[in-house]
């Protein structure tokens, strides 16, 4: 029996941020010319993982290249592995320049981050403050996230009511693009349907889902003709920026397209919440917590519970008789739950359901895999329940993994049979040959056939050949 | 949330002495590399950048022992006051970072005017500024149960996972101060602290050293003065995660001796009462301490 107890935060801990195979696959002007901004190296500098940042830090104040074994010489033995990892990434961004003997900085990533450090310079990649504005009262902090919560789950739940049919707000049209061409959702009869891909998506972090669709949006920002280094500066600018602040539009854009694409972005990342506008045509924005947050682990939203005030946290307690109850009013999350729980009564602050069966079948033909369902359920558990050891009630986590575990109960690999030896003899020297390849599937002593992979297939005939051929 | 997503907690504690900066400042045939107290602040400063620049979650306090007295410089968890408060926008730098530079320099700036004149100066405060570091560290590292209070006001309960201490020191030993540091190393090792020392100016202090050792931090004699920024970010920015796959330097021979508790002195050998552990210089009939 396959282990019931896989370790998911294992893989987790230590993994590239999203963003960075992205930047990594952009050639080497397109990044230089990201780092001639301050902002971007900062922000940039954040994503990677601590060892990274360390030797960054380690080259950045020195002049010259130094030879690549001084620097090996300070790691510890069993971390070398590590180390090659961290450098060969930090190659492939450009960061350090590439020369196997020597490490030095990338010259303009050392002036660039140099000067984010320190202050000073003249490139205005931290954003703009707008001079105060004496007509209109500042925008607060309450008002900003109650913006951009109601933004984000406007997205969410249009995607989650979508195949329920229920009527919900809809999106503006750009938002529904990107999800189209993102695959979180797809039209086949019509109208807009979520897709596997979709509810997976629903299931992850608001952070992570953030990002997922900032990707996504960058992808499509080359094939609509915007300049990356401009659109990826941009957002790293609203991650540097402080909330609560009024930033200006002006003195940001240096050229004409450049111009455009802030403007564009401006439409767009306000459709998302990540920054507010009194109005469309406004020269000045403030960024919400969604943007800020951008290039850090902290929530990017407020609380993931509605607009009153909830439980900042968790909000769901998971009995072992399979009953949960949701302290929520929040129709987004009730949605999300009703795709792997059955709900049962309805209350103004607690929904209450169970975990059955047919309910976790659903979600697995939807795409969700029970993995999904129990992080969700641990990352959303109640205070109440952060108690336990473990968190979870162990019949329950079991028994999700193993309804999902029915539906492999089949398995299809393609390969060859062969039958029809003549002797005994001829079947095991056969047969042991392909063991010795380690392609067999399936055998039959009784039968004299044996079943092996299609990979094996073209030695086995060979063997079987030579061997008749031996014999004529 | 996983420990990695926490941030890592660092508190500085600045010695700034003005006799011993003074010193320290002198040109050549003092000094083969001088370093005033401007040039010092600089470089910290783009090392409490870099702590911050590391991670959105990384924490920092910085303290300042000043000849009798020892204050808060700067704590990323407080509010700045709005006298303080730079006067920032401005688009070419990170607004943490302004703070940051802003609250140290003015709040140093401040002390060191409002120094009383005087022909002899008062030791430099630093097992005061080291005690009020580890109380910072303590107050964010109770039991959640125990924090509804700094709950309430937003922080997360312990939150400050493997927190550091760096001590910048310039002053000497000072002999009376030993059974305090002491104190300070063993509440340190509690609250699984690691202090760091960097010892900028003059001889190597023993009870500094001591406090890196046991804390399992690294002490460090600054040579090369003209390099202190490369010092501070290769030995004191890696936080203990990555300390295990990029090393930092430790120290080979630890000065153990310890300081009388009759005339405060450092000594070589000494007598210990067999029942409260005190040290003294000169055998006694009856232990002083616990009679």
């Amino acid at each position: 029996m396959p282990s019931l107890h896989p370790n998911p935060s294992a893989e987790h801990v230590n993994s590239p941020h999203s963003l960075l195979p992205f930047l990594q696959s952009q050639s080497q002007t397109t990044l230089t010319r990201l780092y001639q901004r301050p902002s971007s190296c900062l922000s940039i500098f954040r994503l990677l993982v601590p060892l990274q940042q360390q030797i960054v830090m380690n080259l950045l104040w020195l002049e010259s290249a130094i030879a690549s074994s001084t620097m090996a010489a300070w790691v510890v033995r069993e971390g070398k592995k590590d180390y090659d990892t961290a450098l060969s990434t930090l190659f492939r961004l450009h960061i350090l320049s590439t020369s196997p003997i020597k490490l030095a900085l990338n010259p303009t990533f050392k002036t660039s981050f140099r000067q984010a450090l320190t202050g000073g310079g003249t490139t205005g990649s931290f954003g703009v403050p707008a001079p105060k504005d004496d007509k209109h009262p500042p925008m607060g902090i309450d008002g900003l996230d109650g913006y951009a919560l109601e933004r984000w789950e406007t997205i969410l739940h249009y995607m989650v009511s979508s195949g329920t049919g229920q009527n919900s707000m809809r999106p503006s049209k750009d938002v529904l693009y990107l999800l189209q061409r993102s695959g979180l959702m797809a039209s086949p009869h019509g109208s807009l349907q979520i897709t596997s891909a979709g509810f997976q998506f629903l299931l992850h972090s608001p952070h992570a889902q953030l990002w997922d669709l900032l990707l996504q949006y960058l992808r499509m920002a080359e094939e609509r003709g915007m300049d990356l280094v401009e659109v990826l500066s941009f957002l790293f600018m609203l991650s540097t920026m402080e909330l609560g602040r009024e930033y200006s539009t002006e003195g940001m854009n240096g050229t004409q397209t450049a111009a455009l694409t802030q403007k564009a972005m401006l439409n767009d990342l306000r459709d998302y919440g990540l920054l507010w506008q009194r109005k469309p045509s406004s020269r000045r924005f403030y960024p919400t917590r969604l943007a800020t947050t951008l290039t850090s682990s902290s929530p990017p939203l407020p609380t993931s519970t509605g607009p009153s005030s909830g439980p900042k946290e968790g909000f769901i307690v998971l009995e072992t008789n399979y009953r949960i109850y949701a302290y929520t009013d929040n129709p987004l999350q009730t949605a999300v739950l009703n795709l792997f729980v059955a709900l049962k009564y309805r209350f103004p602050n607690l929904v209450v359901g169970s975990i059955t069966r047919d309910s976790v079948k659903k979600a697995l033909g939807n795409g969700i895999s029970a993995e999904q369902i129990i992080s969700y359920l641990i990352a959303h558990a109640h205070p109440q329940m952060r108690k336990n050891n473990p968190l979870l009630p162990v019949t329950v986590q079991d028994q999700i993994r193993l309804w999902e575990l029915e539906k492999n109960r089949l398995k299809s690999q393609e390969g060859y049979l062969y039958t029809a030896f003549t002797s005994p003899a001829d079947y095991e020297l056969v047969l042991n040959y392909a063991k010795q390849l380690d392609v067999v599937v399936w055998e039959n002593a009784a039968k004299r056939c044996f079943f092996g992979s299609l990979d094996g297939h073209a030695n086995i005939k060979g063997f079987i050949e030579r061997r008749t051929g031996g014999n004529a | 949330m996983d420990d990695d997503s926490k941030g890592s907690h660092l508190s500085v504690v600045v010695d700034l002495s003005p006799l011993y900066w003074a010193r320290s400042a002198l040109p050549a045939p003092e000094n083969e590399f001088p370093l005033t107290l401007a040039a010092f602040l600089a470089q910290l400063l783009a090392f409490l950048n870099a702590h911050v620049a590391c991670a959105h979650e990384n924490t920092l306090a910085v303290f300042g022992a000043f000849p009798g007295k020892s204050i808060l410089l700067y704590a990323s968890s407080a509010p700045i006051p709005d006298g303080l408060a730079p006067d920032t926008n401005s688009a070419n730098a990170y607004p943490p970072f302004n703070a940051v530079d802003a609250a140290v320099v003015q709040r140093i700036t401040a002390e060191l005017d409002a120094l009383p004149e005087q022909d002899e100066e008062a030791p430099s405060a630093l097992v005061g500024a080291l005690a009020k570091a580890l109380c910072y560290v303590n107050r964010f590292t109770l039991p959640p149960s125990a924090n509804s209070k700094a709950q309430a006001n937003g922080f997360h309960p312990g939150v400050l996972p493997d927190p550091r201490i760096l001590v910048l020191s310039v002053s000497p030993d000072l002999a009376t101060s030993y059974i305090p540091v002491m104190n300070a190393i063993f509440s340190a090792q509690k609250l699984k602290a690691t202090i760091d020392v960097c010892q900028i100016y003059g001889p190597n202090t023993v009870f500094l050293q001591q406090a890196a050792h046991l804390t399992g931090g690294s002490y460090i004699f600054l040579e090369r003065r003209d390099a202190l920024l490369q010092y501070l970010i290769m030995s004191f920015l890696p936080p203990p995660a990555i300390r295990r796959t990029l090393s930092v330097p430790t120290q080979e021979q630890v000065d153990f001796r310890a300081a009388c508790f009759c005339h405060k002195r450092i000594i070589d050998i000494g007598f210990v009462c067999s029942v409260c552990l005190s040290i003294f210089c000169a055998p006694l009939p009856v232990c002083t301490t616990c009679r």
